[in-house]
């Protein structure tokens, strides 16, 4: 066995190892188990992501690295079980170097957990309780690294805010200092301060909580009772580490016009502030009063060889004493195939930011950011695949005026 | 394959002989076949040679399991998938046969129908989308390669390929993972599905010295000689 094939094996690429798809299909049989009736079905699944990154500093959107380098594999384990037509459990486990691609040693979480019932065969009713990706938008749904065309998340879903969950703005120009828009200091973001800053979305929020949905006709609709905002983050969503205080209330109403076009219509409300930044505070202020607002509307598109998926958010963050502050951010999305094998993508982004007012002057409290994705991507086999992306963003770094980044993904999947 | 035939002979018959035999059996055969071929271009009538018979099949195999987790409207959570089945065809050179028909395969409650299909070599097969959704056929598999994207149910023509080279193709939904179908492409106008206890009728074969082959899955293809006379009927199990 020649060391090409042996470290393709050693990664689990056994479809490029052996040029088939024959033994994943059979790995696929021998990891699926059923009853003798068929009523309870299991299987588990997963892929195992490389990816790296070529980047100018500061790290762009969710990549926590001091390096113009970084490379983070990471191992998704799948368990899905079907139990009847009534239920259905669902389970991820991750093993990679954090949540959001970063420099962070080994560890190992159980992202997602939820339990579905569906008391009738039509759809009508679905109720499902855990931990789970939000109904809000459709990105979550083709977040995983082999549906989805690019490597790195949509803007609303990646790019930091100014805003901080960690601790609750005491004055507009803090806010603004936080931003690194304050007119005569713009700072160069630290990691550390990256810790603390929030997107409109956090990826695919995949936070505790109680999820009712439903297909009625064309229609279809999902509302859910979650631990955090939209904005939190991933040490947010889990029971245990907030409290069930402060729930956010989330809901998508989808229609659904023919087979190519899907469209929705989303709302979200919920602190965006963590439970222990509220203790220094004064009465007549609570966690509460610190809410993110948010109004979406989507987009989908299919024909052929054509997808296009397209997504407006509009967030509102309280800020009490002190006023609200807007940012508004979209993307389109593109991909066709070229062929059954290769694919292109392209995605425009863009964010804007609303002013707070800083001793009588208005001042936007965020940098106005476009960015354009670029991702051409080859399917190996039905199981193995590559990816690169090349990202052209404008504005948000104070130390440029364009800031490039380069990826490639290999996904294997099981 | 002339080897596993002659090994297939009872013991005591040394494979000379043995091949001597089947030599002549298949010239016997040809024979008949032409006598038959004369007759019917004289317009005498006469029936077409049958085989029946019955395969062993594997065990049940394992109902797929829906990924739904980020679809949280699916509906059907049990499937019912075609229990294994072999595909029994007659192997040979045959004359003047017909142009293969145009057969369908549909995308039904998020699976293929039927999920194995046998198809002359030059078939055109059509994939009609019978769901509320999209679907997205796909197959890597050398014979051949396609991608038919996502269409409407109501698009026409109906999607469709031409399966012209000779293998097994797979057939995959980029949209549902768990959708998985097999187009099996032969050399032969005579070719037949099992049913779920293995049993097999082959009706219209033309007479003549052919090899019977049952196709049980990619690396399971069991074959014997047949000899086959006009106007006769012939029994042939694979235990």
């Amino acid at each position: 066995m020649s060391w090409i094939r042996f470290i393709l094996v050693f990664l689990g690429g056994w479809p490029l190892a052996f040029g088939s798809d024959e033994f994943s299909d059979r790995l696929e049989q021998l990891l699926t188990v059923s009853t003798r009736d068929g009523r309870l079905r299991g299987r588990m699944s997963g892929t195992l992501e490389i990816e790296s990154y070529a980047m100018q500093l500061p790290a762009p959107g969710l990549l926590y690295s001091e390096s113009a380098f970084l490379t983070a594999p990471r191992w998704n384990v799948f368990l899905d079980v079907q139990m009847g037509a009534e239920f259905y459990f669902f389970a991820q486990v991750r093993a990679d170097r954090g949540f959001d691609p970063g420099a962070a040693g080994a560890q190992v979480r159980l992202d997602e957990y939820a339990l579905r019932f569906t008391p009738w065969r039509d759809s009508r009713l679905n109720v499902q309780v855990g931990r789970f990706a939000t109904a809000v938008g459709n990105w979550g749904a083709r977040h995983g690294a082999w549906s989805n065309p690019f490597i790195t998340a949509p803007l609303p879903y990646e790019n930091l805010t100014g805003m901080w969950d960690t601790e609750a703005v005491p004055l507009s120009r803090v806010l603004l200092l936080w931003s690194h828009v304050y007119p005569g200091s713009q700072g160069k973001e630290t990691l550390a301060e990256k810790f603390q800053r929030v997107p409109i979305i956090w990826g695919p929020s995949y936070t505790t909580g109680i999820l009712v949905a439903g297909e009625l006709g064309r229609w279809r609709y999902a509302g859910e009772l979650k631990l955090g905002s939209l904005a939190s983050r991933p040490d947010a969503w889990m029971h245990g580490l907030e409290e069930w205080t402060h729930p956010t209330v989330s809901g998508r109403l989808g229609y659904r016009p023919n087979q190519m076009w899907n469209l929705g219509v989303s709302a979200s409300a919920g602190p965006y502030l963590r439970d222990f930044a509220t203790v220094n505070f004064k009465t007549g202020v609570g966690r509460g009063d610190f809410e993110q607002r948010v109004v979406a509307a989507d987009v989908t598109f299919g024909w052929h060889q054509w997808q296009m998926w397209s997504e407006v958010f509009a967030s509102r963050f309280c800020i009490p004493k002190i006023g609200d502050v807007d940012t508004v951010s979209y993307y389109s999305e593109v991909k066709y195939k070229l062929t059954p094998q290769w694919f292109l993508a392209g995605r425009w982004n863009q964010q804007l930011f609303s002013t707070i007012l800083d001793r009588g002057v208005a001042t936007k409290w965020g940098a106005d950011v476009w960015r354009i994705d670029f991702s051409p991507g080859y399917r190996f086999s039905a199981y193995t695949q590559l990816k690169f992306q090349y990202s052209l963003q404008h504005g948000d770094s104070a130390c440029r005026d364009f800031t490039r980044t380069l990826a490639a993904q290999l996904t294997l999947r099981f | 394959m002339k080897k596993f035939l002659l090994s297939s002979y009872p013991d005591g018959l040394s494979r000379r002989w043995a091949g001597s035999i089947y030599e002549a059996i298949q010239e016997l055969g040809t024979w008949a076949w032409r006598v038959g071929s004369c007759l019917g271009l004289l317009g005498i009538s006469v029936e077409a040679a049958t085989i029946e018979g019955r395969v062993s099949l594997p065990k049940v195999r394992v109902a797929p399991v829906i990924n739904q987790r980020y679809e949280i409207i699916a509906t059907g959570g049990v499937l019912g998938t075609n229990p294994p089945l072999a595909v029994v065809y007659l192997e040979g050179k045959f004359a003047g046969a017909a142009t293969p028909a145009v057969v369908q395969m549909i995308q039904r409650e998020m699976a293929f129908v039927p999920a194995l299909l046998p198809v002359r070599i030059g078939t055109k097969v059509e994939f009609p989308n019978l769901d509320p959704g999209f679907h997205n056929i796909f197959s890597f598999s050398l014979a051949k390669r396609f991608d038919l994207g996502r269409y409407r149910s109501d698009e026409k023509p109906v999607p469709s390929q031409v399966f012209d080279a000779l293998g097994l193709v797979t057939l995959r939904c980029d949209i549902h993972e768990h959708m998985r179908a097999l187009v099996l492409v032969l050399d032969t106008p005579y070719f037949t599905i099992t049913d779920e206890e293995g049993s097999f009728r082959l009706i219209d074969l033309p007479a003549g010295a052919f090899t019977l082959k049952v196709w049980l899955d990619s690396k399971t293809i069991r074959e014997r000689p047949v000899v086959l006379v006009r106007d006769t009927a012939r029994r042939m199990d694979f235990p």
